[in-house]
Formats: C-alpha cells, structure tokens, sequence
C-alpha cells in the first residue's frame, strides 16, 4: 500500500464514519419509532374496523330510511288521490282524477280499470296509465277472454300482488307479459255490486318493485274508488228520483192551478149570483113589505082579527127577509172587495158602549150580564168604525142567543205585537169542537137546541168573518160544550 | 363535417325564465315561452337555455319554441327532473331566455358522435368550435352539456381546456345513462354529442361547487388503473374494498350497486386543493375491478366517503353562499343549478329542500333553473374560479350571473 493510498483510506474512513454513523443512528431511531408507527397503524386499522361498523349500519338505516320515505309518499299520494276521487260525483271524473303523478309517488308507472258492463256482458275500460292504445286493447281483450276468473277474483274481494298469491288468478309471470310490467298488484272493486270491476298497477322498473306495503295502499285506494263509486251512483239515483219527483210536482201544481182558477170563477160567479139575487130580491120584498104596512093602517079598510095576524106575520117575515138580503150583500161586497173599509183610529171601549146601549133592553130581558173589561192601551185599533159596530154587535147578539138567563158575556181585550185581540166569552151552552171552524161558513147552524128554537140567518158570523180579514185580522173560536164559548179577533193596533 | 358554429354581439343583459307543467308538450313549451318573455319586457332576445324532463317529445318543444320565438342560439338538456323557482319538476319544462349586455359577447357549438372519436379530441373539437369569432375577445365562462356515456370522461375537460386555457372556468352537467335524455342546440335533438356556450367581454358570474361527503375509515392507494377503471386497490382487486366495508359478496354488492353508487362514493385526495373530489361506481367488473364514472388516476389517495341528509343539505347551502360572495351589493340576473341524481336519491322526500335553501340565500326572487345530472364538472375550489375544471360526481353547482 503506498502511503497515498493510505492517506485516501484514512480519507474514506473518515467521510465515511459519520455516515454510518448517522446510519446506525437512523437506524437505531427507526427502531425505537417502530412501536408508536404499529400503534398508529393499529389504530387506523381499528379506525377502518369502526368505519365498516358504521357504514354496515348507515346502509340499513338507509334502507330503512327509503322504505319508510317510500310509504310516506305512497300514503300522501293515497291521500291526496282519495280526496280528488271523494270530490266529485260523476264516475268518468272519477276514473279521470286518476294522474300519473300520484301513480309516480306510489313507485308505479302503469295502470288501468275495468267495469263489468252486464247490459253487454264484458268488461269495460275506464281508464289507463303508461299503456299505448295497441296496449290497453290487447289488455281489455285479454280480460275478456278471461271474464269467469276475472270475475270469480272480484267476487273474492282479495288483493293480489306479485309479492302475495297471484297465481291463484292466472299466473304472475303470464300477467307480467300481458301488463307489460314486472311487478304488479291487482284490486278488485265493488264485489258486492253488479257494475263491479277491478283496477291493476304495476312498475317495469326493477328498482321499485312492488311490496305488501304497496299492496295495502291499493287495496286502500280501491276501496276508496268503490266507495266515490258507490256515492256517484247513489247520486245520480237521487239525482234521477229528484227530477222525477220535480216533474210530478209541476204537473201537479198546474192543475192545481187550474182548479183553483176554475173554483175562482165558480167562487165569483157565486157571489155575482147571490149579489144579483139579492138586489133582485129587495124590490119584491120592499113592495111586499109596503102593501103589508099599508094595509096594517086600516086606511084601506078595517081588518079582521085573523088578517090583521097574518099581515103582521107577512111583515116581520119580511122584515127578516130583507136582513138576511143585506147581510148576503154585504157578504158578497166583501168578498168582491167592492167595499172599501175607511180606516180610523177607533176606541174599542166606544164601540162596545154603543152596542152594549143597543142591545141593553134585550140584556135585561134575557137577564144577562155584559160586562166590558177591555184593557186601557189595548182599545184603540185602526179600523171602518161601522164595519167594527157590526161585528160586536153580531158577537154579542150571538152570545146572547146562547146563553141562558142570569148568564154572563165579558169583552175583553189585549195588545199582542202590533195587535189588539178581542175576546167576547158567555157562559152559554158551548160549541161542539168539530163545528168551530165551520161555524164561520154561510147558512152553517151547529145542531143543538137553541138553533132549531131560535131563528137565524147562517150568515151573521160569515159576514163577521169577512169584516175582520178585510181588515187584515183573523177570528177564531174556542168553545167547550157546558162551559161557553169564546170568539176572539184581531185587529191592527192603533199607533 | 359539418360545422355548428354562430358569433353574436349582443345589446342588453337581462334573463327571463318561464316554467310549465303543462301536459300537452306544445302547449308546455309555448306557456314557458311566453312567460319568460314577459320577464324581458320586450328586449331583443339573443339566446335561450331549455331544460325538460325525459318524457317530453323533444322536437316538438324545439318546433314549438321556434315557433314562438323564431330560430335562436338554443342550448339545453332534458333529464328525470329539472329545477325552477318552482321546486323540483318531475314533468316539466324550463326555458331562459337572455337578453345581453352591449358589450357580452357569446358562441355556442357542439360536438357530436363522441363514442367515435377519442374523449380529449372530442373534447378538443368542441373547444375548438366555441372559440371561433371570440379568439381577441376577453373569455371569461363556458357553459357545456353532455350526454356521451364514453370512457375517460374526464379528458372531454383536459381536451376543452387544452384550447380554452388550462385554467378556464367550465361549468358543466352530465347527463348520461338515460337512454330518453337529449341535448337541445339550436334546432336539433343530439345524443352521444356534447354542447356549449362560451361567454366573452363583460360577465360578472359566481359558482360555488359542494358535495357534502365526508371521509370514512383509512386513507388507500389505486395500485393500478386506466382511465375511468380502477383494477387495484393497495394491491388487491378494487372490490375488495367494497367486500370489506359491507362485508357482501360480488353477486350482491352488484345487486346494491345503485345504492352504494349514491350513498358511499369514493374520495379522491386532490393535494394541492385539500378536497375529496367524490367518484361513484357505475359497475363491478369481472376481474373485480370497479368502473367509476370519472377518471381515478393510479396513485391517487383514496377513501370511503359517507354523507347524511343534514350534510347534504348544508352543502347545498354553502355552494350557494359561495356563489354569492364577492358580488357586493350586485344584482343576480340568474342562477343556474347542476344538482346530482344521486343527491336527489339521497336526500328522497327532502330532495326539495336543497332547492328552497339555495333560495333561501340568493333570494326568492331570483331567476333560477336547472337540472338533475350524472356528473358535474367545474373548478374544484370555486372561490378561485381560475383554477382547472375537474369532472365531479354527487355534487351540486350553483352559478351566478350578476350585473
């Protein structure tokens, strides 16, 4: 070795020391780090060991999560369709109502209806979804080549679907080819009614396959289809029954009216008969009357006692004659409306003075009592005063004529709304129930004992009646046999 | 090839938008026409964004639109359920109508066929195509629909933004794996294409970008993958991973998939930005392999991602929050909303609640629109809009357009 070479060993050696020093350090470094690079090697590994627990769970969740998001949409979408169904009352709208948005929500793309037409014996479409019209056609054919299962599935009333059961209809891989889908349920509607039929949903879409859940919303959906079904008809039976019903009353009602404008002419040929009648009447018997007063003069001549008796007879006959004349006239005015009644503000207490001071020596004859309590505020009524005369007179004349000696009438009166009613009460022998309404009738005489004793021309409460409607009031009686009667009637108050 | 190009110099700024629920499709289309317009008050309408649900009769809607308002620059999309001020439509049409300021400049293309070119070319052409006629103008935002189902999704953005600018502002929806959604452009129907409106000169916007999941269990590394599939996952086949945290088999982890899709995506750690940017499963395969929609570069960091109705919801509320800062005391004119399926999967009955939060915080007034998407893609820290434009899955975007 030549001392060069030995000075570029001892060179070597020395830039080299420090290296492999640095090495051995490194090294040594290396070695001591190895326990903290496992540990953190271990604790990713356990960190990834976490990480698959945690997406193992995440994708169930997930799962779980879409089936439930999936339910949701489909019950809102069931939701939202059974409330356009339930609101309206025409099938056609019904099956119409029937969107492809609300089928998109349920997962499904493709659906149709079918109702049994029993008129033509086959099933007829109602409405179609996703189908092409080439579809839908060999669909419906299909159906009817098969009415008797068809019809057998629906009088079943089972849901089907291709998670339950389908091939106790036909086969699901058959309906799969027939409906053009891969999945399906299939619901029938109405079983229990002669238009009864079926509705059918299905996807192509291997990613929503259809599931129980989705069979429970159909079959939901087609009870809420028979039951809008089921109220269209019901309504168009009402609706039907009702224009009938319609019919009939306007039919009726106009021959209603036509009898009623034939009673109207009967009713006024009547009273222009009776008016005529009547004036026809009063010249005769005025002429009568005369020569009857004539002769009870004895200025023609005396007159035996025999004549003398029936003259007299002749003359109150006729005087009884011409009364009852009038009051036909009266009535038959009124009722033409040919008298006007002048309204006046009249005090009742007045009225029934006078006629009380008209008919007092009839009072005492009979010994009855009247006995005026008519209410102070409640006696002064617009009124005819004459028209009003008459009726208390008539009221109290009537009460007089059934009530026995030491009997009592009371007038009385009260204000009722913008009213005054008059009652006039006796303590006679009352009025049968079933003649107080007719009592009011021209020539109406309650059967009893008084009347076949005592005269009276039948008219005087009609012509009562007429007085107080003519003046926009009512009258009534209440009566019961042995314990008197009372006539009551209204008239506008005063002020 | 043909070319789908139109350069606009435009007046006045203002959106109208018009919603309806309508069942017959014209009639749809006609209603939320005319009630945008009532919204512009008569302004020159220059440009419109149409979004739809699946079951319309798409050419019928352009027909009608058309109809009413006379060919127009046209960009939409149509998906299961679309987003309006009204909450979220299941069956429905949107139509926004704008009306720009004076000095707003726009172009919208689009790029067809995608399955049969590479994504990044495609992704190429289309950037290509908006940037015809605003090369010397001042770009600013770029609007992109999409419904190619192609692998590498994520390189449609890397080809977009190789011509618009690496870090240009691209918001975008996904719409894929329905076969009955469609693009609107102009007058045509597209499928397995993509559409875009590139927006130049004066255009104050906001966005704010949330997904609201959190990571779960340890961090791991994509030991092998290309593109948009991921075979290994520290070593062993990617579904392991799965097969662990669910303790399941292949056959029934396939059965899941939609629901581990939607509700325990992957995150994928982008560094620098300190975010999860979340990537589902779209399938298992037989290798044990997993198939995400979006790119998961080999390498990545990567974790389970776990989130709850209350995350998700929040997230709503600060993408909005997000996209009302730094506007000051400006006037939002629009609003336009990317939310994911899966999120609406999610959050199920209060699916509805994400929209109400974010009107909740922009205002209830304000004009708002959009759509359900498979995938988002916008800048992954919306505060700083100029960063690069990521593809994102459960994610829910909120731009702003203001005076």
């Amino acid at each position: 070795m030549s001392h060069l070479d030995k000075i570029l060993l001892l060179v070597y050696i020395l830039t080299t020391l420090p290296l492999a020093a640095f090495l051995i350090y490194k090294i040594y470094y290396l070695r001591q780090l190895q326990p903290k690079f496992d540990s953190v090697k271990k604790s990713l590994d356990d960190m990834d060991e976490q990480a698959k627990l945690i997406v193992r769970t995440d994708i169930e969740l997930n799962k779980i999560q879409e089936a439930l998001d999936k339910k949701i949409t489909g019950l809102y979408a069931l939701q939202r369709l059974s409330r356009i169904i339930s609101m309206t009352l025409e099938e056609d709208q019904i099956f119409k109502r029937i969107q492809p948005e609300y089928l998109d929500d349920l997962g499904l793309e493709k659906g149709c209806g079918f109702l049994w037409d029993e008129q033509n014996k086959q099933f007829a479409l109602r409405f179609s979804l996703g189908y092409t019209d080439a579809e839908i056609k060999a669909i419906q054919t299909f159906i009817n080549n098969s009415q008797r299962q068809c019809l057998d599935f629906i009088i079943n009333d089972k849901t089907l679907s291709s998670v339950s059961g389908v091939n106790d209809l036909i086969g699901a891989q058959q309906l799969n080819t027939i409906f053009k889908v891969i999945s399906f349920i299939i619901s029938p509607l109405l079983p229990q009614q002669n238009n009864r039929g079926l509705i059918f949903f299905g996807t192509q879409n291997p990613e929503t396959v259809v599931t129980e859940g989705d069979e429970e919303l159909i079959k939901i959906l087609a009870t809420q289809l028979g039951q809008a079904l089921e109220n269209a008809r019901l309504f168009e039976k009402t609706w039907r029954a009702q224009q009938e019903l319609e019919k009939k009353v306007t039919a009726r009602t106009r021959e209603l009216t036509v009898a009623l404008e034939e009673v109207k002419k009967i009713s006024d040929r009547k009273t222009n008969f009776v008016s005529s009648v009547s004036h026809e009447l009063r010249t005769p018997l005025t002429s009568i009357k005369g020569y009857a007063a004539i002769l009870l003069t004895g200025k023609l001549g005396d007159l035996p006692k025999d004549v003398r008796e029936r003259l007299e007879k002749i003359n109150r006959h006729s005087d009884e004659l011409v009364h009852m004349v009038n009051e036909l006239l009266d009535i038959s005015r009124i009722e033409s409306g040919k008298v006007a009644m002048r309204a006046e503000i009249c005090d009742l207490k007045e009225i029934a003075a006078k006629a009380e001071d008209l008919l007092s020596g009839q009072l005492k004859e009979r010994k009855l009592y009247l006995n005026s309590e008519l209410a102070q505020g409640a006696n002064l009524v617009l009124a005819d005063r004459t028209q009003i005369e008459r009726v208390f007179i008539n009221l109290i004349s009537n009460a007089m004529k059934f009530t026995p000696a030491q009997g009592k009438i009371t007038i009385a009166s009260r204000k009722t709304d913008k009213m005054i009613q008059t009652d006039v009460s006796d303590t006679g022998c009352g009025i049968p129930e079933e003649a107080q309404e007719p009592i009011f009738e021209e020539f109406f005489r309650v059967d009893n004992n008084i009347n076949q004793e005592v005269k009276g021309t039948g008219l005087g409460l009609t012509l009562v009646k007429h007085i107080i409607e003519a003046h926009g009031g009512k009258i009534w009686v209440k009566s019961k046999i042995g314990f008197g009667a009372t006539f009551s009637f209204t008239l506008p108050a005063a002020g | 090839m043909t070319l789908y190009l139109k350069a606009f110099i435009i007046p006045n700024m203002q959106a109208g938008i018009g919603v309806s629920t309508a069942q017959d499709h014209i009639k749809a289309a006609r209603e939320a026409v005319a009630k945008a317009r009532r919204d512009l008050n008569g302004k020159d309408i220059k440009f419109a964004f149409v979004f739809s649900t699946e079951g319309f009769c798409h050419s019928l809607v352009l027909e009608a639109i058309t109809d009413s308002i006379g060919p127009l620059a046209l960009l939409g999309a149509s998906s299961k359920a679309i987003i309006s001020n009204q909450g979220i439509l299941k069956e429905g049409i949107a139509v926004i109508l704008f009306a720009l300021a004076e000095n707003t400049y726009f172009n919208t293309a689009c790029v067809k066929d995608i399955s049969a070119k590479t994504t990044l070319s495609a992704g190429e052409e289309l950037g290509e195509r908006l940037l015809y006629g605003c090369k010397n103008v001042r770009r600013n935002l770029s609007v992109i629909f999409s419904n190619a189902d192609a692998d590498y999704s994520s390189n449609f953005i890397n080809g977009l933004q190789e011509r618009l600018g690496r870090s240009f502002p691209l918001v975008g929806a996904s719409i894929v794996g329905h076969q009955e959604s469609c693009l609107y452009f102009g007058a045509e129907i597209l499928h397995n294409a993509a559409c875009g409106i590139l927006w130049g000169g004066k255009l104050n916007f906001n966005l704010g970008i949330e997904h609201g999941w959190q990571p779960l269990g340890k961090p791991r590394y994509v030991t092998r993958s290309q593109g948009d599939i991921v075979n290994e996952i520290d070593g062993a086949p990617a579904v392991n991973l799965y097969k662990e945290y669910f303790a399941k088999e292949i056959p029934e982890l396939k059965k899941e998939l939609k629901r581990l899709s939607v509700f325990y995506p992957l995150g994928m750690l982008i560094s620098e930005k300190k975010e999860y940017l979340l990537r589902s499963v779209v399938s298992i395969l037989d290798d044990g392999s997993l198939a995400f929609r979006g790119e998961v570069p080999q390498g990545s960091s990567i974790r389970l991602m776990i989130s709850s109705k209350e995350a998700c919801l929040e997230s709503a509320s600060n993408a909005a929050r997000t996209a009302l800062k730094n506007i000051g005391g400006a006037k939002i004119k629009f609003a336009l909303v990317f939310s994911s399926l899966s999120r609406n999967i999610l959050l199920g009955r209060q699916a509805a609640q994400e929209i109400r939060l974010i009107q909740d915080i922009l205002g209830k007034d304000v004009p708002l629109a959009g759509i359900y998407t498979s995938a988002e893609e916008a800048p992954l820290n919306s505060i700083n809009y100029l960063g690069k434009t990521y593809f994102h899955n459960n994610s829910i975007a909120v731009l702003t357009i203001t005076d």
